[in-house]
Parts: structure tokens; C-alpha cells; sequence
């Protein structure tokens, strides 16, 4: 009880004047901010696929785009709200991310049944993870270095979702770019290695993110 | 003291706007709430001082988290039970490195190690030409009347290291016995 009291008069001691953190809206986007403007870089660098404004004319295209950008979205609020204690008290705001994926598998399964007769598959294969790894890199590093200055008290949760958000970015450029329309390509190689992702982004909050 | 969520939430905005004193009241009143949550999940008071202090450090890193617009309990609460679950990790982490192998204990499970059909008083002298902690334990537990448990902590020993010791022993005077 002793040492209790040592401990809050030395912390006490210690109280210099704190600026709170932003709001996780406003951190979020920031986040979204910035990864937008890198998208467009990377894509005015790399080039946007030549079929691009006839492809926005496909409806399953379009759905697939905006449901990227969902969860791109979702997991970025989510990631700021993660990094808080108490998940800013909005608890249900932080599990947006799985009714975005729920959306996605959707769109993708609809697709998926309305690419008839398929597309041809590529020849390339692992090209596409590992290009979509690369870009997601800058990334998810400016969002783990921002994540950690704060406090996140679900860190394994909170890398799983920061990771996903980053490689999010990374698909959506590769769709923006590659003239590639098969679906089970696209699944293969392009989305179901976010489950992957996910799984190390798990590992990798408990290493970066504890405190 | 102070119980109301609008004090405490009061008292936080003083603190971060750097008032010493609202901090010291708010860090108090903290500790006091927390107590009874602490107690409820930890077994010796000891263990609730180690947690409560490293929950107030976390409070302390972590402030800058808190806005002052939104309620001041769930937060403190969510940083609590954080550290408290870090702290049950590591301690069960802890137990599980010391723990003793079932297969090296399970040797001697079947056998009685506190109870013998012949008495002490007639194997007496046998005993005493055990090595000294056998003696001692064997003395103990049936001339004495201890057991196991008492015995270790008599001689500040392991309850499985004191019925090992006994079994070794049993397992020695047996063989005289038997040649005898």
C-alpha cells in the first residue's frame, strides 16, 4: 500500500501538461488520406490498365473495385480504433472489417459465377502476391509506426487488421493496373493470400504493437 | 473520495492540462476502484500491489489515449484488465516451466508414502543408518506424525522432493528387510 502511494506521488511528480490523441476518425484519415495519395503515385508510375474506363462498365468490376474499397476503408477505422485502450467505446465500429470481407466474398463469389466462359488464366502466378506485397510495404509501415504511439490493448487483433488495410492498397493498385480478369487468378493469388497476411499481421502486433 | 464518472472524468482533464495534484487525487481514486476488481482475480495481496502498480504506469504511458469526452471507467477498466491478463500469462507461463512431469512422479504415485505396516520403532535402527534427510523425513512423518506437506515446509523443501526422498527410502529399508 506503501509503495501504491510512492508510485502516485512520483507519477504525480511526473504529470507535465498532454496533448490528447486525435480522434480515431481523424487518425483513420489521415491514414486513408495518405494511402490515397500513394495509390495515385504508384499508379501514375506504374500506369493504370488500358481497359480501365471500359471495365467501369462492367457492374462486377465495379463492385469488386468498391468492395476493395470497403474493406480498405473498414479496416482502416478499425485499425484506429484498435490502437485506443478501449476501442474509443466503439466497439462495434472496431469488427467493421468483417461485415466488409462478408461483402467482398460476396461480390467475388458473384463475379466468380458470372465470369462465363472464364476468362483465361495468365501466365504469370505469384508475381501478382509478391507485387502486391511490395507495394503494401510503405504502407503498412506508416501505419504500424503511427499505431504505436498510442496504446493498443488488442495488439494481435490490431496488427491483423492494420496488415490487411496496407495490403488492401496493394490490391487495389495490381487491379488498377493489370489487364487481368480471371477470377480464380485474382483469387488465388490476389485475395486469398490476405488470409495469410492477416494471420502474420496478427504475429507481427504482438511484436510491434506491445507496450 | 470520489465515485462519481463525472469527477473522475473532471479530474483527467485537470491532469492533462498538467495539474500535479488532480493527477495524484485521480491516480488514488483509480487505485481504489481497481482494488476490489484486482482481488477478485488475484489470490495474495502482494500479486494485487505488483498488478494495480504496473496498471497506474500503464495509465500513465497511456493518457495521452484519453480525450476527456468520453466516459473515464471503460478506459481505465480496458487498460486493467489488459495488464491483468498479461500478468496471469506470465504467471501460468511461470507454473508451466516449474511444473514437474507426470512421468517423473508417476513411479511413485502407487505407493503409500506416509502410511507402513511395520513401525517405526521396530525398523529404528535401520533408519538411522539412512542418509541423514531420509532420516529425518522418515522420522518426521511417522515418529512425529507429520506429513508430507508439513515435512517440506519444516525442512524447506518440495512436497514431491520430501515423498521422493521417502520413496528412496522405503525402497532401501524394503531390500534389508527383505534380506534379512
Amino acid at each position: 500500500m506503501k509503495d501504491i502511494e510512492q508510485l502516485v506521488e512520483m507519477l504525480a511528480e511526473d504529470a507535465t501538461p498532454v496533448r490528447p490523441a486525435p480522434h480515431p476518425f481523424v487518425l483513420s484519415l489521415k491514414w486513408t488520406g495518405a494511402a490515397t495519395a500513394y495509390l495515385a503515385v504508384t499508379l501514375a508510375i506504374s500506369g493504370l490498365r488500358p481497359d480501365l474506363m471500359q471495365k467501369f462498365h462492367e457492374p462486377w468490376f465495379v463492385a469488386e473495385i468498391v468492395s476493395l474499397l470497403g474493406i480498405f476503408a473498414a479496416t482502416s477505422i478499425s485499425a484506429a480504433l484498435l490502437a485506443f485502450p478501449d476501442l474509443h467505446q466503439k466497439r462495434t465500429m472496431a469488427f467493421a472489417p468483417v461485415l466488409a470481407f462478408a461483402l467482398f466474398l460476396l461480390v467475388i463469389l458473384c463475379a466468380w459465377s458470372a465470369d462465363n466462359p472464364p476468362a483465361p488464366l495468365p501466365v504469370h502466378s505469384f508475381e501478382c502476391t509478391l507485387s502486391i506485397t511490395l507495394v503494401s510495404l510503405l504502407p503498412a509501415v506508416w501505419t504500424f509506426y503511427s499505431m504505436r504511439r498510442f496504446a493498443s490493448t488488442h495488439y494481435h487483433l490490431a496488427g491483423g487488421i492494420a496488415l490487411l488495410s496496407a495490403f488492401s492498397v496493394g490490391a487495389l493498385w495490381l487491379r488498377l493496373h493489370e489487364i487481368n480478369d480471371s477470377i480464380l487468378h485474382l483469387v488465388q493469388w490476389h485475395y486469398l493470400p490476405m488470409l495469410v497476411v492477416g494471420i502474420i499481421g496478427l504475429w507481427l502486433g504482438k511484436t510491434v504493437l506491445k507496450w | 473520495m470520489t465515485d462519481s464518472s463525472d469527477e473522475l472524468e473532471a479530474l483527467m482533464r485537470q491532469s492533462l492540462a498538467g495539474d500535479k495534484s488532480a493527477y495524484a487525487v485521480l491516480l488514488k481514486e483509480t487505485a481504489r476502484l481497481l482494488r476490489p476488481f484486482l482481488s477478485k482475480n488475484l489470490s495474495n495481496s502482494s500479486e494485487v500491489d505488483d498488478v494495480l502498480q504496473e496498471v497506474l504506469i500503464s495509465i500513465h504511458k497511456a493518457r495521452h489515449t484519453y480525450d476527456g469526452n468520453r466516459p473515464y471507467k471503460p478506459w481505465v477498466y480496458a487498460i486493467a484488465k489488459f495488464r491483468l491478463q498479461d500478468h496471469l500469462r506470465a504467471h501460468y507461463a511461470d507454473h508451466l516451466r516449474h511444473a514437474v512431469e507426470l512421468s517423473e512422479v508417476e513411479n511413485i504415485l502407487p505407493e503409500d508414502v506416509t502410511e507402513s505396516a511395520i513401525s517405526y520403532e521396530s525398523i529404528s535402527g535401520e533408519i538411522h543408518k539412512l542418509p541423514a534427510k531420509q532420516a529425518t523425513i522418515l522420522q518426521l512423518m511417522h515418529q512425529d506424525g507429520y506429513t508430507a506437506k508439513e515435512v517440506a515446509q519444516k525442512l524447506g523443501m518440495n512436497e514431491s522432493a520430501v515423498k521422493v526422498a521417502a520413496h528412496r527410502a522405503y525402497k532401501v529399508l524394503r531390500e534389508k528387510l527383505e534380506r534379512s
